[in-house]
């Protein structure tokens, strides 16, 4: 039987702008539960907020941005992408693997010379 | 036909600065597609990667740019083309 490991992932969810807060809830719900549902971990949520898209998605033009990190078994991850595809309420997704749970969200700015 | 000898250049005029990476020189390790600030000064207007002989970006954070830079493209958080 091939070995499964765990790994940190970030994930970022587009969500439609449109839901109403309780639809939004139960679509975060969804997707927190698909990975809790397949023996992953939800660390850590941050709710990013309403932003407008760089460009239309779909006849959309703001989205509602999360922020998730969680671990789970690697095999699972392309169970949930394919669930994601199907996912309407769901306008886009990333999901990366990371090293560590970040406090905050903020980054260093570059100095220019 | 003979082209005349170059003219040396004269020092302190023509001397080149050399450019330094701004990643490096700042101690940025990784670069992250979130970070839509800092990847906003190595796009053009129109939304394109700047090449590194402009921007003066290590080879090493070029490669680790233009990931973050497609990855947040996909986000919809920079834009692929801008009109504006």
């Amino acid at each position: 039987m091939a070995k499964t490991r765990k790994h940190l992932y970030e994930g970022m969810y587009i969500l439609s702008a449109t839901l109403s807060d309780d639809a939004r809830q139960k679509a975060l719900e969804k997707i927190t539960s698909g990975i809790s549902g397949r023996t992953g971990e939800v660390h850590k949520i941050f709710d990013q907020g309403r932003k407008k898209l760089a460009y239309e998605i779909n006849g959309r033009r703001e989205g509602h941005y999360f922020l998730i990190y969680f671990s789970i078994e690697t095999p699972h991850m392309t169970e949930m992408w394919r669930e994601y595809h199907l996912n309407e309420d769901l306008v886009r997704f990333l999901t990366l693997r990371t090293l560590a749970v970040p406090e905050r969200i903020e980054f260093k700015s570059i100095v220019q010379e | 036909m003979t082209f005349p000898p170059r003219r040396p250049p004269v020092e302190g005029i023509f001397v080149k600065k050399r450019k330094q990476c701004p990643f490096t020189s700042s101690g940025i390790r990784y670069i992250d597609y979130k970070d839509i600030d800092t990847l906003h000064q190595f796009i053009t207007e129109r939304g394109k990667i700047l090449p590194r002989r402009i921007t003066g970006v290590s080879a090493f954070y070029q490669r680790q740019l233009t990931k973050a830079i497609k990855r947040a493209r996909h986000m919809a958080l920079i834009p692929f083309v801008s009109n504006e």
